[in-house]
C-alpha cells in the first residue's frame, strides 16, 4: 500500500490523499468527500455570531461544557475546570446587549496549561509539590486573554514542570490522545493539545522548552505555534529552562493560533527578555480559500531539512512530510533539501542546558514559601524531605543530572560545551534561512505511541524530541500543523509538519500555514470521538 | 515506533567540525545500554579536558547537593538511568568546539531592564496565605543546624 514511499519526489499530494485520507480500510477517520471544508477560525466565528446575536455566549459556553463533561472522563486533559465559565459568559452577553465594547477574544473558551499562573485557579505545573497552590497573580498572558474577552475554561494537564514528552509525567493523571485513547497525546503540553483536539475548548495556551507545544500538536492533529523567544512575556510561567522556555498557542486552525498569539505578544516590563519590537496584526493576512489564486505561494523558497527525514524516522511520517512538500510546490513554492550539520548535536546539548537550568530554577520549591511542606526538626531536612515528597522521579533525575552538569570542574565539559553547540545550531539555522524563506521538517519522528511504551526509558523518550529542540536552542518561531495521517492497524493517527522561520517572522509562517491548511483537501482533523456530535 | 536513534554512544569517535553529521542507526537505543561501560568510554574518547576529572555521577552526593532526600531504592533506580544519560551527554566531548563562542541564550532583543525602583505588590494577602507556616511578620522554619 505504501509502495510510493521510496519515490518521494514524485509523490504528488493527490496520491498521498488517496493513501492517507481516503483509505478504504476500516480505519478512522471515515472516508471524506473532497468537499470537506477547510478548518475555519473558531475565534472569528464566535465573535461574529455573538455580535450578530445569532447565539449567546452562555449558549456557546454551555455547548462546550457539555462536550467537556462528556469527553473528559476518557481524555482527562484538565486538572481543574473553572466553576465561573457561565458567569463570565453571562457578563459577556450583558456587555453585548448593552452595546459595550468587547475584545477580539470575546466569548472564546481557552484552556491554560497548569504551569501558567492563574490567581483564581490552582496552578500546580502537574506537580504534587504545588498541590492546591493558588498563585497571588495572573501570568501576563492570562491577563492578556482575559482583557481580550476570553474565558479561561480551566487548567490543563502536563508532564510535571514540563519535563516529559507524553504527559504521563503528571503527578495527577494520564491524559489520553483523543484519536486513540490507548495512546499518549504527546507532551509536555498534552492536556492543552488534547483539549483543543477534542473540542473541549476552542484554543489553549501551552509552553515549549524543547517541543512541548509542537510535538503534542502533531500527535493530536491540531495547530501548535511556538513563537520566537522574546515575543511573548514569560512572567507567570513557572520556569523550567529560562533560556529556552516560551509560551505558545494551540488552535484548530492556523488563524486561531495566530489571533491568540497576537493577543499575548508584546513587551512586558516584568520580563526583561521580552522584545519591544512591534507586534504585527497576524490576523489581517488570512485570506479566504476562495480568494486565493492558483499559485498563492509563488516564489517562496522552502528548505526541507535533510537530517529530519533520514533513517530512524517513521516511514509513513516521512511520506506525509514529502507529500506536504509536494503540496507546497503545487502552491508555487520551490522546495529544496537543506542540511543542518549540527542538527544531531542539538539533542544532547539541549538536555544538558535544560537539566542544568532546571536544577537551578527548581531550587525555589523548598517547602518554605509555598507548596508542600513536611514536618522536620531542622531546616535541611525540611528542604530535603519536602522536595523528596513533592517531586516525581523524572524531575528528581533531571535536577540531579543538572546538578552534576553544573558542578565545579564539570561546567566546562558539559554546560559550556552545550552553549557552544547552541552557537553552532544558531549559525546553521541562520545560514539555512539565508537561503530559504522557511524550513520544514516533521514535528516528531513518529505519530503518537502507546501509553507506557517509553515510560521507563528516558533516552528513548528524549530521542523523540530531535525534531524540535534545535529550534528552541536557536530561539526561532515554528508552526506545526496537521498534514496527513499514519495508518496504525485500525486507527489513523495525525502527523504534523513543522515550519520554521527566522526570528520574529511568525507572520510569514502563519501566512504559509494558513494557505497550506486552506488548500489541503480531503483531510479532516477532527477525531472520530467528537466528529459525530460537532456542529461547531 | 520510529524514534530517531540519535544516541551516538556506540561510536564515540572524534568528530571534526566540518563533518559531525551522525548516521542515525536503526538499533541505537535498544542496544545502547550495553555499550555503556565506563572504562571503555573513557579509554576511547578524546576529551578536551582531562578525562580523569570527569568522574561518573555519585547519586547520594548529588542528591545532598540538590537537597532531595532519596530513598535507597531511588538511588538504586536512578543511578543507572542517570549514568546512561550523562554518558550520552559525553558525546559532546568528542566535538571540536575550540574557537566557538558559547551562547548564553538564543538571540534576543531583550535586556530591557527596568529601573530598580521597588514597587508594592498588590496581593500581599494571597502571597502570605500560600506560605505553609507563617507567624506575622515571619515565615517560620525549624531550627537551622549546620551539620557540616
Amino acid at each position: 500500500m505504501l509502495s510510493s514511499i521510496h519515490t518521494p519526489r514524485l509523490l504528488r499530494f493527490s496520491n498521498l490523499k488517496s493513501l492517507k485520507c481516503l483509505s478504504t480500510s476500516q480505519s478512522q477517520p471515515t472516508p471524506l468527500p473532497s468537499t470537506t471544508p477547510p478548518p475555519h477560525s473558531q475565534i472569528l466565528t464566535t465573535r461574529k455570531s455573538l455580535l450578530s446575536r445569532e447565539i449567546s455566549a452562555v449558549d456557546l459556553a454551555t455547548t462546550f461544557l457539555h462536550r467537556l463533561n462528556h469527553t473528559e472522563p476518557k481524555i482527562k486533559s484538565f486538572l481543574y475546570i473553572s466553576d465561573v465559565v457561565l458567569k463570565e459568559a453571562e457578563e459577556i452577553d450583558r456587555k453585548i446587549a448593552a452595546n459595550e465594547e468587547v475584545g477580539p477574544l470575546v466569548g472564546v473558551l481557552i484552556g491554560v496549561k497548569d504551569n501558567i499562573c492563574t490567581c483564581d485557579m490552582p496552578s500546580t505545573a502537574g506537580s504534587k509539590i504545588l498541590e492546591n497552590y493558588k498563585p497571588p497573580f495572573d501570568a501576563t498572558v492570562v491577563g492578556n486573554v482575559k482583557e481580550c474577552g476570553g474565558i479561561v475554561v480551566g487548567k490543563t494537564n502536563m508532564d510535571e514542570f514540563g519535563m516529559g514528552s507524553t504527559t504521563e509525567g503528571s503527578a495527577y493523571q494520564v491524559t489520553a490522545n483523543p484519536w486513540d485513547l490507548s495512546r499518549v497525546p504527546g507532551g509536555s503540553s498534552g492536556g492543552s493539545a488534547a483539549a483543543v483536539s477534542a473540542r473541549q475548548c476552542m484554543v489553549s495556551l501551552g509552553s515549549d522548552t524543547g517541543g512541548s507545544v509542537r510535538q503534542p500538536a502533531s500527535f493530536c492533529g491540531v495547530v501548535g505555534l511556538k513563537p520566537t523567544y522574546g515575543r511573548v512575556s514569560r512572567y507567570g510561567l513557572m520556569a523550567y529552562a529560562s533560556s529556552l522556555d516560551v509560551i505558545g498557542c494551540f488552535g484548530s486552525s492556523v488563524a486561531d493560533a495566530g489571533i491568540l498569539l497576537h493577543a499575548i505578544s508584546g513587551h512586558d516590563k516584568f520580563d526583561a527578555t521580552s522584545s519591544k519590537r512591534e507586534v504585527p496584526d497576524f490576523a489581517s493576512q488570512f485570506v479566504a480559500s476562495d480568494h486565493l489564486d492558483s499559485k498563492p505561494l509563488k516564489g517562496l523558497r522552502v528548505g526541507l531539512i535533510r537530517e529530519t527525514i533520514e533513517d530512524g524516522v517513521d516511514l509513513e511520517v516521512i511520506s506525509s512530510i514529502r507529500g506536504a512538500a509536494s503540496h507546497l510546490e503545487e502552491l508555487g513554492c520551490t522546495v529544496t533539501e537543506v542540511s543542518l550539520p549540527s542538527f544531531s548535536l542539538g539533542l544532547p546539548a539541549y538536555y544538558i542546558l535544560a537539566s542544568s537550568e532546571s536544577s537551578s530554577n527548581l531550587s525555589r520549591y523548598d517547602g518554605v514559601r509555598y507548596g508542600k511542606q513536611v514536618v522536620a526538626d531542622e531546616l535541611n531536612s525540611l528542604y530535603g524531605e519536602s522536595r523528596a515528597g513533592g517531586f516525581g522521579s523524572e524531575v528528581k533525575m533531571r535536577i540531579l543530572m543538572g546538578t552534576y552538569g553544573l558542578s565545579a570542574g564539570y561546567y566546562d565539559a558539559y554546560y559550556k560545551r552545550a552553549q557552544q553547540v547552541r552557537t553552532l545550531v544558531r549559525e546553521s539555522f541562520r545560514a539555512a534561512l539565508d537561503e530559504n524563506d522557511i524550513l520544514i521538517s516533521p514535528a516528531a519522528p513518529s505519530a503518537a505511541y502507546k501509553i507506557g511504551e517509553k515510560k521507563n526509558d528516558p533516552l528513548s523518550m528524549y530521542a523523540g524530541d530531535i525534531m524540535t529542540v534545535n529550534v528552541n536552542l536557536a530561539g526561532l518561531p515554528a508552526l506545526v500543523l496537521p498534514c496527513g495521517f499514519v495508518d496504525n492497524k485500525s486507527v489513523a493517527l495525525p502527523v504534523g509538519i513543522q515550519m520554521i522561520g527566522a526570528a520574529f517572522e511568525e507572520e510569514k509562517l502563519l501566512k504559509v500555514g494558513h494557505i497550506f491548511e486552506q488548500t489541503l483537501q480531503g483531510c479532516s482533523f477532527i477525531p472520530p470521538l467528537v466528529a459525530d456530535e460537532l456542529p461547531c | 515506533m520510529g524514534s530517531i536513534k540519535a544516541l551516538h554512544l556506540l561510536k564515540p569517535a572524534r568528530i571534526a567540525t566540518d563533518s559531525f553529521l551522525f548516521n542515525f542507526t536503526k538499533n541505537g537505543i535498544s542496544s545502547f545500554p550495553l555499550a555503556i561501560k565506563p572504562k571503555h568510554s573513557t579509554a576511547q574518547r578524546s576529551y578536551s579536558v582531562k578525562s580523569s576529572v570527569l568522574e561518573p555521577p555519585n547519586i547520594p552526593r548529588l542528591a545532598q547537593t540538590a537537597r532531595i532526600s532519596l530513598t535507597p531504592q531511588e538511588v538504586e533506580e536512578f543511578a543507572p538511568k542517570i549514568r546512561q544519560v550523562i554518558d550520552w551527554f559525553g558525546q559532546l566531548q568528542a566535538v571540536d568546539l575550540q574557537s566557538i563562542e558559547p551562547a548564553i541564550r538564543a538571540d534576543t532583543e531583550g535586556d530591557n531592564l527596568r529601573d530598580d525602583i521597588p514597587e508594592k505588590f498588590e496581593n500581599r494577602e494571597a502571597l502570605i496565605s500560600a506560605v505553609p507556616s507563617f507567624e506575622e511578620p515571619y515565615i517560620k522554619v525549624p531550627k537551622v543546624l549546620n551539620k557540616e
